[in-house]
């Protein structure tokens, strides 16, 4: 069951590549503009991850964690629709079991509390995330050294680290590598970098870095604009 | 009346426990001229506030307290619903929240958004109730406004808009800064009943214009007009009042006001801010469930000449006989009509029809779609609605949760032992989720309901109200047993004892049916079992529930298919069919895999962010599962899902754990398995203290 719904999951793409992710330890990134859906296409990642049996932390710098959980409740029940299932109990239990969203509001995020914070969670409730999901981190103006602290927890604790980053319109700078704005002065540091971008029909989820080596060309999906789902 | 629906404002005040609401209340009431002095408020047993005691009431030679007071504010008339105070999911908070459409969101200047206010807010967005905020005890040191205004935005996701600024603070605050009208507003008189307007302090005057800029541009994302006004620099103070008014009922808004209720400070203001941006009950939409028709959900109209549906929401007790309040939602009624209630289909004719003010019971002679009213003498539950006959509606879904928690009691005397029992029969007539039964085994009384506060609040009243000296026993969770697979029956009862036998076969199967108590599904083809012996048939597996075969705690979530079955043209009977259901439920049952349900709290603790590891090991150590924890600089609110049975003395816990920092709250969440473990230490203590007896 859990197979078939990871089936539907955008992020099904993931299979494609060389090591079907990051890695433990590494960093990937999804770039998009403002609108198109990241938080929907992170937590789609954070689905994935926990269907696939892994413990996730969901980091969230901009929603209150009763959005972020809202989120994982529509999300999922789109993705139980498109499969004609409808009997979720146990599987929405085990999501909850895995899952903890971690959130600074109002501005407050400093890397010390995350992980003062992932501290507790791993010494007090025995939870070691898989996976950490980072949303809403302002990459314009985040200096090196943040992501550099990132990676070091990432391989602390031997967990991918997921984030997201905001495009502008205006700023179409790209380097020779093909990764654009914000990332193209950071891109060493992340193992996977994938991006959401509009199209006539829907959004396409694209992945432009996969570790060293090429990316292969069917990795990329086109996805409805309202779930996030592939069309 | 009814063309004075526009008029009309249905509101209730809520708020985190000392924040100020009966203070609050008691200034309002005092400013529509419905109370002539005001008290302090001083606890249960001084001279308290109109709308919280109801024996000092008695005391006073005044009739009654209210559980909706009606009073008038610029021609306006406004009635306040008490919104019980304690946060325990309740069917009472839940009814008192559905009969208002607006609400004032009583905060503490100092205190700020805490958990409790955490948990009452999201009560009021689940009946998507508008609202606007009062920032109660500037007066007080530590007062912060600006503070809780960046809370209510980021712990409970308001968009919150400034409408004042305050001119002083803590000792010094002296008044108000009214950011529409640009005039500062001091409150004069020996009880701040006289409102005086004046210039705006000088060193006040630039703060109080970038505030302004903020209310506009948090206004104008709800009218072009105003968006237009502003550039042409042509704006009007009601184009402010409308926009400010839409937001706040799209619930995209929420305007704030500031002040002191005690030092009478920025209470009539309040009140303005609720005749303007709250809605009138024509605004709100309204549904019922239509009984006639599956149940499907149809939309009420507020108009006065439409069939009338309206809910009795509140029933008390007073010396001249049972109290019945209605909110009408819609059509309207008259002294002498008849109403049916939905719930029985009993007829019942109205004699008295009184509209509550907070000193005085007025007698009326109509009411119409919108209002609230009290009726005497009328025999029904809280809960049940109402109507002239011509429709078949019911405003009130039929499911009721089950209880969580129950308490054994016992009168202390003999005198206590008739005001006991006729305190439970109230209570079960007001409360749907309040229960009381005499247990078969150890023929004690027990009551249970949906929290422990629910139940301490009930045997307070038992004392107080009621005059029953009672003793209670430990909270004991309320277990239930539930099915986890389909099994299969096929069950014959026969008996030949003399004269008539009995006999009757049924055959089918139980599956597991999740959010049911029990769903009773007739397959039955051919006539196989007779239509007449049907109803036996279900009453024989619904006896069944109420002990399970497991351990003996009432069964939830079932459904029962009978496809096939067979009698006999002379000895089958009603009571035969009953019988061999009840065999084929005992057949089935233990095949279906029964398993122990536990009741599982969503829990919310707020701490200074230094202590959330003690507070998360504390989780932990409850079979605790964290959903998640959310910082905003200085404090930390972790939510959490706990299982009741771990949630006793939790408070003493948390505050030892936090140095009395923290602060928690809890509802009802949903049922879960019992982990296999200690299902078996439950059964062991529960079948050996049975044998011990
Ligand atoms: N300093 C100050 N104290 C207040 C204010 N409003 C209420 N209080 C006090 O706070 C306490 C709790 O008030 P009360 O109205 O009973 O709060 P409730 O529990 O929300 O109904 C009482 O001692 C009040 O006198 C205020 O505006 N300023």
């Amino acid at each position: 069951m859990k197979k078939k719904l990871r089936e539907i999951s955008p992020w099904k793409i993931l299979g494609t590549l060389s090591q079907k992710g990051p890695g433990p330890g590494n960093m990937g990134v999804i770039i998009a503009r403002a609108g198109l859906g990241k938080t929907a296409c992170l937590v789609h990642l954070g689905l994935e991850k926990l269907l696939g049996g892994e413990k996730i932390v969901h980091v969230s710098l901009e929603g209150t964690p009763d959005k972020i959980l809202s989120y994982y409740d529509i999300l999922f029940y789109d993705i139980l629709k498109a499969a004609g299932n409808n009997n979720q109990e146990e599987i929405s239990s085990l999501l909850q079991r895995n899952r903890v969203v971690l959130a600074y509001l109002n501005q407050s995020f400093q890397i010390e509390r995350l992980k003062e914070n992932l501290d507790n969670l791993s010494k007090q409730m025995d939870f070691v995330p898989d996976t950490l999901i980072v949303d809403g981190l302002e990459f314009g103006d985040a200096p090196r050294e943040v992501f550099e602290e990132f990676q070091q927890i990432a391989q602390g604790i031997e967990a991918e680290i997921w984030f997201s980053a905001l495009a502008h319109r205006h700023i179409t700078e790209v380097n020779e590598r093909g990764i654009p704005y914000p990332c193209n002065n950071i891109d060493e540091l992340f193992a996977l970098i994938a991006q959401l971008e509009p199209v006539g029909s829907g959004v396409v989820l694209k992945i432009l870095k996969d570790h060293e080596v090429p990316v292969p060309p069917d990795a990329s999906v086109l996805l409805d604009t309202k779930t996030l789902l592939p069309k | 009346m009814s063309e004075n629906i526009h008029n009309l404002r249905n509101i209730g005040i809520s708020a985190h426990i000392d924040s100020g609401k009966t203070t609050l209340t008691e200034r309002i009431l005092y400013y529509t001229k419905r109370i002539f002095a005001v008290h302090e408020v001083k606890g249960k047993d001084g001279v308290g506030a109109k709308m919280d005691s109801m024996e000092l009431e008695k005391e006073r030679g005044i009739t009654i307290s209210s559980a909706a007071t009606y009073c008038h504010w610029e021609g306006y008339n406004i009635n306040i619903i008490d919104t019980p105070g304690h946060v325990d999911f309740t069917i009472e908070v839940e009814r008192a929240l559905r009969v208002l459409d607006g609400s004032i969101l009583v905060l503490c200047g100092v205190g700020g958004v805490q958990s409790q206010s955490i948990t009452v807010d999201r009560q009021m967005n689940r009946y998507r109730v508008p609202r606007l905020a009062f920032i109660n005890k500037c007066d007080r040191a530590g007062a912060n406004p600006y503070r809780v205004v960046e809370q209510l935005r980021t712990r409970l996701n308001h968009n919150p808009v400034l409408m004042q600024i305050p001119i002083g603070l803590e000792g010094r605050l002296s008044g108000v800064v009214d950011l529409v009208s640009m005039k500062a507003i001091y409150f004069e008189g020996r009880y701040g009943e006289i409102v005086k307007k004046g210039d705006i302090p000088p060193d006040l005057l630039e703060e109080a214009r970038s505030k302004r800029e903020e209310l506009l541009d948090a206004a104008s994302m709800f009218s072009d007009e105003l968006t237009e006004a502003i550039l042409e620099e042509r704006v009007k103070e009601d184009l402010i009042h409308q926009a400010i008014r839409k937001g706040t009922l799209k619930r995209e808004l929420t305007p704030v006001f500031l002040g002191s209720a005690y030092k009478n400070m920025g209470v009539q203001p309040v009140l303005d801010g609720v005749v303007r941006y709250l809605p009138s009950p024509l605004e709100i939409e309204n549904r019922a469930l239509d009984l006639d028709n599956e149940g499907k959900e149809v939309v009420l109209s507020a108009d006065p000449g439409a069939p009338l549906v309206a809910l009795a929401f509140k029933l008390e007790v007073t010396p001249y006989g049972q109290l019945t309040y209605l909110r009408i939602y819609q059509g309207s009624i008259r002294k002498g009509d008849e109403l049916t209630n939905t719930r029985n289909k009993k007829k019942v004719k109205l004699g008295r029809l009184v509209r509550m003010h907070a000193d005085e019971m007025e007698d009326i002679q109509e009411a119409g779609a919108g209002e609230i009213v009290a009726l005497f003498g009328v025999d029904c539950y809280s809960g049940d609605t109402f109507t002239d006959g011509r429709v078949n509606y019911s405003l009130t879904s039929i499911f009721v949760p089950e209880p969580v928690i129950s308490l054994a009691i016992e009168p202390e005397d003999h005198a206590s032992s008739s005001k006991m029992s006729k305190a439970l029969n109230r209570f079960a007539k007001e409360d749907p989720t309040f229960r009381a039964h005499v247990d078969a085994e150890s023929g004690e009384t027990i009551i249970s309901g949906m929290g422990e506060l629910h139940l301490e609040v009930y045997v307070e009243r038992m004392k107080r109200e009621f005059g029953a000296r009672v003793r209670t026993g430990i909270p004991e969770v309320a277990y239930r047993e539930a099915i986890s697979k389909r099994a299969e029956f096929n069950y014959t009862h026969k008996k030949q004892t003399g004269g008539a036998g009995q006999f009757g076969r049924v055959a089918g199967f139980m599956e597991p049916a999740k959010g049911t108590r029990f769903e009773f599904v007739n397959q039955v083809k051919g006539g196989v079992i007779p239509t007449e012996f049907l109803p036996g048939v279900e009453k024989g597996f619904e006896s069944c529930l109420e002990r399970g075969l497991l351990v003996g705690f009432p069964v939830v979530g079932v459904r029962i298919v009978v496809n096939d079955g067979s009698f006999h043209p002379v000895d089958s009977s009603e009571l035969a069919f009953r019988q061999a259901a009840i065999g084929a439920f005992r057949q089935a049952y233990m095949k279906a895999k029964p398993v122990i349900l536990e009741p599982v709290m969503k829990v919310s603790i707020e701490c200074p962010s230094e202590f959330q590891g003690n507070v998360m090991s504390s989780i932990n150590q409850r079979r605790g599962l964290i959903m998640s924890s959310a910082e905003d600089g200085v404090f930390t609110t972790i939510e959490a899902k706990v299982p009741l049975a771990e949630m006793f003395g939790y408070a003493t816990t948390l505050r030892s754990l936090t140095q009395g920092k923290a602060e928690f709250s809890m509802e009802f969440s949903r049922n879960a398995k019992v982990p296999e473990k200690l299902a078996e230490k439950i059964k062991e203590k529960l079948t050996g203290s049975k044998k011990g007896r």
